[in-house]
């Protein structure tokens, strides 16, 4: 049937005029809206735009939008792709119901089928055939949990946001829909990912929930939706995702331009950029996966000298042992400066020099732990100040005896005791932190360092929580077992058993007993 | 100083907030809190009817103790006194004009780590742990403990997993609330040793309204981590408002005329240990940095 005469919703210009005179009467207030009896059973604030085309295949009806006069500013082609679709046609003799593929009857947001005055309802809600049997309570979870495990994935999580989308035109219970799609996302690890947050905020029915007048926007409109808006917004800005063009879109459709979802992300498009760059110490986003590669971003960060040098003493690697077993060797990654060598060549060779570890450092979520070679602080009594060697540089002279006293307001210096805790040698990482490849470290590192022949080697391996060593906790009888550290955790609640101190002398493979 | 106490709050707040003048002033006394401890109070079940306790039963009275106390606050009145003969805060003037540098916090014995209360999120039910004992040499304070996300089976709390150490508020003789004023500078100067975490700082400042009371000026600290000591110097023009942890529209710099306390909070939701050493807290004046505020005051977003 020719849709123009049919379609009810469609108004030409004739046909509105037409009604003005029969309508007799009537006022029409304003040009472009309709006389008011023709929209009694509707909503009487509606606009009347003007002839949209349904975007239904195949259909060519006009039809009523419910677009306000200020049109929300839409870039890209996201308003686009929310295309009206034309409702009942209930006319005088023909009925033309449309359907969708569950054979319900589409029927446009807000708008009843009884609207119209003009025909009979066709209230044809033909019952879905897949409709279950089962009474029991289906909540909205069951939709992600009914995919299996192996096949979450961001593919599936889309598919079952279409399967809720495309079921109901009201979309009845999207709120919890939302609720539980955002506690799944991790499941299906999708969390850290912008377009399905903003394809799950396309689950929303759009134009709805805008405030139309003063005393809606002032009661909070849809106090509901605008909670799941606000939490889905919240979970990106906990996962530190920053929104896109896309989401202010979906948001001013959705919720209006003055909602709390929209002052939720004006608010994290203030701070977000504020706070991306501020860390001194920036770790990159994806972490190398390769332990090795992983070892070498951390030993540069925590060597805090440009001049360090990364030396990778063992890859890891399978070994077969004479009895035919397989032993996997861990990596070994150090790291050494040139100052840090320097001074491990003044160090006294009498004293000892101790292997320290495992010290724990975070990058953002993994914890990897590194062991230090250091030694004491060398006491006041015994250390000698070198004089400064005048041919280091020419330009200026390093050392001035010059006796001039600096006054209070010009004093930069805190009135604190120095920490002196003695040098540290080198660094480095392995997987495993045994005394065997802590061995291999240090002869691998006497190699540049010479000295470490001659200086008896201590290690002092511990699990639990670390602290660099003190001058004061050392003595003179350090094959003890008992270690004071050991004697210090035990008021405390210790979260792990301490393993035991390893304590054992070390000489070199150069000088045999 | 007879300023009244109306100080730290901008013009703006003050016609706003015209109709709520109740402040408590008085403190709620923790119940027979022992003298080493440093962590408040335990969890709370909801639900749980607090003690009705009237607050004479819930002080012991002992005479040795009553005899410590007279002697501790005279002693301190006694110093109060003696000490504005010198000059303003007990200093002789010229050093009070012309600090340019002052060590607030150091740990040089057990008896600085009194200063410090922790916190963790224990007290709503979750499984944290923060632990504070002195370094090796005595000479730092080691902050270490746990990290747990999830949050207690309430009904109510969505996040969990944060600790906290805290400064306990200055004070007097009796008991009387004192505060700190840095005023003369613009820097805050921390020496730490971290593992890599970040932590956030925040200052509390003495408020006047009751909606100001979780007013808090935060900022964060990013450890490097590793053997080496780091040097943090962080402008107080830096510290944003924020309120029971939510940052505020409306931001203004922070006041340093009276600052209550100042804290580190963990609470970067990776499970797992941490450890922060402290050296110690300064506050310094750095002729070279000349911002006000780094946040915008003007109305960012129009009203509704």
């Amino acid at each position: 049937a020719s849709a123009g005469e049919s379609c009810q919703w469609r108004r030409t210009k004739e046909h509105r005029v037409k009604a003005q005179q029969s309508a007799g009467g009537l006022i029409t207030t304003q040009q472009g809206q309709a006389p008011r009896e023709l929209f009694t059973s509707v909503n009487i604030s509606v606009v009347w735009r003007g002839n949209k085309k349904c975007a239904e295949p195949g259909c060519s009806a006009g039809f009523l939008t419910w677009m306000r006069p200020r049109e929300a500013s839409f870039e890209g082609d996201f308003a686009l792709r929310w295309k009206p679709r034309c409702a009942l046609l209930p006319s005088t003799s023909q009925l033309i119901v449309q359907h969708n593929e569950q054979q319900q009857v589409l029927r446009y947001f807000r708008c009843s089928p009884a609207s119209a005055k003009r025909g009979p309802v066709p209230a044809q809600f033909v019952k879905e055939d897949e409709q279950k049997g089962t009474k029991s309570l289906a909540t909205k979870e069951d939709l992600f949990e009914q995919v299996a495990k192996e096949y979450k994935t961001k593919d599936t999580f889309n598919k079952v946001i279409d399967v809720f989308t495309k079921r109901d035109i009201r979309r009845r219970g999207h709120v919890e829909f939302i609720y539980a799609a955002l506690k799944k996302m991790s499941e299906f690890g999708v969390e850290r990912d912008l377009s399905v947050y903003n394809k799950l905020l396309d689950v929303f029915p759009k134009e709805v929930f805008v405030p139309r007048n003063f005393i809606q926007r002032m009661f909070n409109h849809y106090p509901r939706q605008q909670e799941c808006g606000v939490e889905l917004l919240e979970q990106m800005e906990n996962y530190g995702i920053m929104p896109n063009t896309e989401t202010k879109v979906l948001l001013v459709q959705i919720f209006g331009e003055k909602s709390h979802p929209m002052r939720k992300y004006q608010r994290i498009m203030y701070w977000f950029p504020k706070f991306k760059h501020i860390n001194p110490f920036p770790i990159p986003q994806p972490l190398p996966e390769d332990p090795v590669d992983l070892a070498h971003l951390s030993l540069t960060r925590i060597a805090s000298d440009l001049d360090a040098k990364i030396t990778i003493y063992q890859l890891p690697c399978t070994d077969f042992t004479e009895s035919g077993e397989e032993i996997k060797l861990p990596h070994i990654v150090g790291i050494q400066s040139p100052s840090q060598m320097e001074l491990l060549a003044k160090h006294n060779p009498k004293k000892p020099v101790f292997v320290e570890g495992p010290f724990p450092l975070w990058l953002r979520k993994t914890c990897v732990y590194y062991y230090v070679l250091r030694a004491d602080p060398i006491p006041l009594e015994e250390k000698v100040e070198e004089p400064y060697d005048p041919e280091r540089c020419f330009d200026y002279p390093l050392q001035l005896d010059l006796d001039l006293d600096r006054d209070l307001g010009d004093d930069e210096s805190f009135d604190v005791d120095d920490l002196d805790e003695g040098p540290v040698f080198a660094m480095c990482m392995t997987s495993q932190g045994d005394q065997a490849t802590l061995n291999q470290w240090i002869s691998g590192l006497q190699q540049n360092n010479p000295i470490l022949g001659k200086v008896p080697t201590l290690f002092r391996l511990d699990a639990g929580t670390q602290e660099l060593q003190g001058a004061a906790d050392t003595e003179p009888g350090y094959r003890h077992q008992a270690h004071p550290e050991a004697q210090r955790e035990e008021p405390q609640p210790a979260e792990d058993p301490e393993a035991v101190v390893e304590e054992e002398s070390r000489r070199s493979h150069g000088m045999k007993q | 100083m007879s300023l009244p106490k109306i100080s730290c709050v901008p013009a703006s707040r003050l016609l706003s907030s015209i109709h709520d003048l109740r402040w408590l002033l008085r403190s709620v006394t923790p119940l027979s809190v022992p003298r080493r401890a440093l962590v408040q109070s335990e969890y709370r079940r909801p639900g749980q009817p607090r003690e009705d306790k009237p607050q004479w039963q819930m002080f012991k009275f002992d005479f040795s103790k009553g005899l410590e106390g007279i002697k501790k606050h005279f002693k301190l009145l006694r110093h109060e006194f003696s000490g504005r003969l010198v000059g303003p805060e007990g200093k002789p003037i010229i050093e009070h004009m012309l600090e340019q540098n002052r060590v607030i916090w150091e740990f040089r014995g057990p008896d600085s780590l009194q200063e410090w209360t922790l916190s963790s999120d224990r007290e709503i039910g979750g499984q944290s742990e923060i632990y504070l004992k002195l370094g090796r040499n005595s000479d730092t304070c080691f902050l270490h403990g746990t990290l747990q996300n999830a949050p207690p089976r309430d009904g109510e709390t969505r996040y969990s997993g944060y600790c906290t150490m805290r400064s306990k508020q200055p004070l007097a003789s009796f008991d009387r609330k004192k505060h700190y004023d840095w005023s003369s500078f613009n820097t805050l100067h921390l020496r730490i040793r971290g593992d890599g975490r970040p932590w956030m700082i925040n200052v509390a400042t003495d408020t006047y309204f009751a909606h100001q009371k979780y007013d808090i000026y935060s900022y964060f600290l990013y450890t490097r981590g590793g053997p080496y000591w780091q040097d943090v110097k962080i402008p107080f023009s830096k510290f944003f408002l924020t309120n029971r942890g939510r940052i505020q529209d409306d931001q203004h710099p922070l006041w340093l005329d009276k600052i209550n306390t100042i804290g580190f909070t963990l609470g970067d939701k990776a499970e797992g240990p941490f450890q922060l050493e402290i050296d110690f807290i300064g506050v310094c004046k750095d002729y070279a940095h000349t911002e006000d505020f780094a946040y915008e005051v003007y109305k960012r977003n129009p009203e509704v």
